[in-house]
């Protein structure tokens, strides 16, 4: 559980921090809050030659009430509850304990992209809008659905950097609800679901039960099973979260 | 490469040379000897490498010691001394709350944390806050007590 040697470095500019990954590509990886990657290196699953620390990016803080930078952590957020979707606010609590989000980070989440993390359903439930820049081409912005590629696997190439991610103004009298199962409050979600109903129209999102988190539609949903839940536990779960928190927003 | 890390620990300025994979929990425990600050899973899970970083309860585990350059820490060792307990400690030992003891530099740092935000604590929402650290032995009631009690003696 000891990490391999690493170089490190610590940009005080976007543009540093740009160059930084322009230069070393592949070899490097971005350091958010490290609640995801820090044990990925302690056991080795990751190890890359350079870690570059975004800690003291400024451009990267930052939050309004329908967009946050990258570095924002999920405890800044949650000290802002109520400038946020009432969605986003009732699914902090669940990103893991409060230990944890007093470092981890949105664009950490995004970034690493786990099948059941809170940020990639969220962003997608609410068809956020992801910033991201590299030094040679620039900015772009992605779709939430663009964005992921797979478990872990995003459209960000190697020295890409995800900046910021907006949402939608949330409007008056929309209406939503969000559940998840978890073996203690703020374990990774066994299976999750949240919905929304905006203007007479209802979106749905399951999460942590397969590779990625997924708009709920007529034809199911994808399910994997693991260690911590099997496939059939995940499809049992997921289809009841979703009837849930389905009703819980109409109503 | 070694980087240079300035850190103020339980009150001491500290200037050190330390290799980046470093983790804060190392940092502490195998360069400063400060082990009261104990390790369980070292990946997140079980809380017992609970600190203070610029007074915010954070896993020691999951921070790279050059992670804290430029900040406070404060470990179990920084928060009282025989003779002198802090409230919560006096909490702790008059409840019996802990057992074998492995766990509690880490339940004090995390219920530290909640008593330094001045939030009002209710024993309804403690089992949710407490949810980031794990106790093998006391079955966690002696420690939701603790905890209540500090809070009503600040």
């Amino acid at each position: 559980m000891k990490s391999a040697a690493f170089d490190y470095e610590r940009p005080t500019s976007l543009p540093e921090a740009l160059d930084l990954l322009d230069r070393h590509g592949e070899d490097c990886k971005p350091l958010a809050g490290g609640q995801s990657l820090v044990p990925l290196l302690a056991m080795r699953l990751a190890r890359p030659r350079l870690l570059v620390d975004l800690d003291r990016v400024p451009e990267l803080r930052g939050f309004t009430g329908q967009a946050a930078g990258a570095m924002t952590t999920n405890a800044q957020l949650e000290r802002r509850a109520g400038d946020l979707p009432p969605v986003i606010a009732a699914a902090l609590p669940h990103i893991g304990h409060f230990q944890i989000r007093n470092r981890g980070t949105v664009g950490g989440s995004l970034a690493h992209l786990d099948p059941a993390g809170e940020w990639p359903a969220l962003a997608l439930l609410l068809e956020a809008e992801l910033t991201v820049e590299s030094k040679r081409r620039g900015r772009r912005t992605l779709s939430a659905g663009e964005f992921m590629r797979g478990p872990l696997t995003t459209a960000l190439a190697a020295d890409e950097l995800l900046i910021s991610v907006s949402w939608p103004r949330w409007p008056a009298g929309a209406r939503w609800a969000f559940a998840e199962v978890a073996r203690r409050p703020g374990d990774f979600a066994l299976a999750g679901a949240a919905c929304t109903v905006i203007a007479g129209r209802t979106r749905a999102v399951v999460f942590a039960v397969g590779p990625l988190p997924q708009v709920a539609g007529d034809g199911g949903f994808e399910v994997t099973g693991d260690l911590h839940a099997s496939a059939a536990y995940r499809r049992e779960v997921g289809k009841r979260l979703l009837d849930r928190v389905m009703t819980q927003a109409a109503i | 490469m070694e980087q240079s890390l300035r850190v103020k620990v339980n009150g001491q300025d500290l200037r050190r040379e330390v290799p980046p994979r470093l983790t804060l929990a190392d940092f502490l425990r195998d360069r400063l000897r400060l082990t009261g600050t104990h390790l369980g899973c070292e990946h997140g899970v079980c809380g017992a490498c609970t600190v203070l970083l610029d007074g915010d309860a954070v896993r020691a585990c999951l921070l790279l010691a050059v992670q804290a350059d430029g900040r406070e820490v404060t470990t179990v060792e920084g928060m009282g001394e025989p003779g002198r307990l802090t409230p919560l400690q006096r909490a702790f030992l008059a409840r019996g709350a802990f057992q074998c003891g492995f766990c509690t530099p880490g339940f004090l740092a995390t219920g530290e944390a909640l008593l330094r935000s001045g939030r009002r604590l209710t024993r309804a929402e403690l089992p949710q806050l407490l949810a980031g650290n794990l106790c093998r032995c006391t079955g966690y009631g002696p420690i939701v007590d603790a905890i209540l009690e500090a809070t009503g003696s600040r």
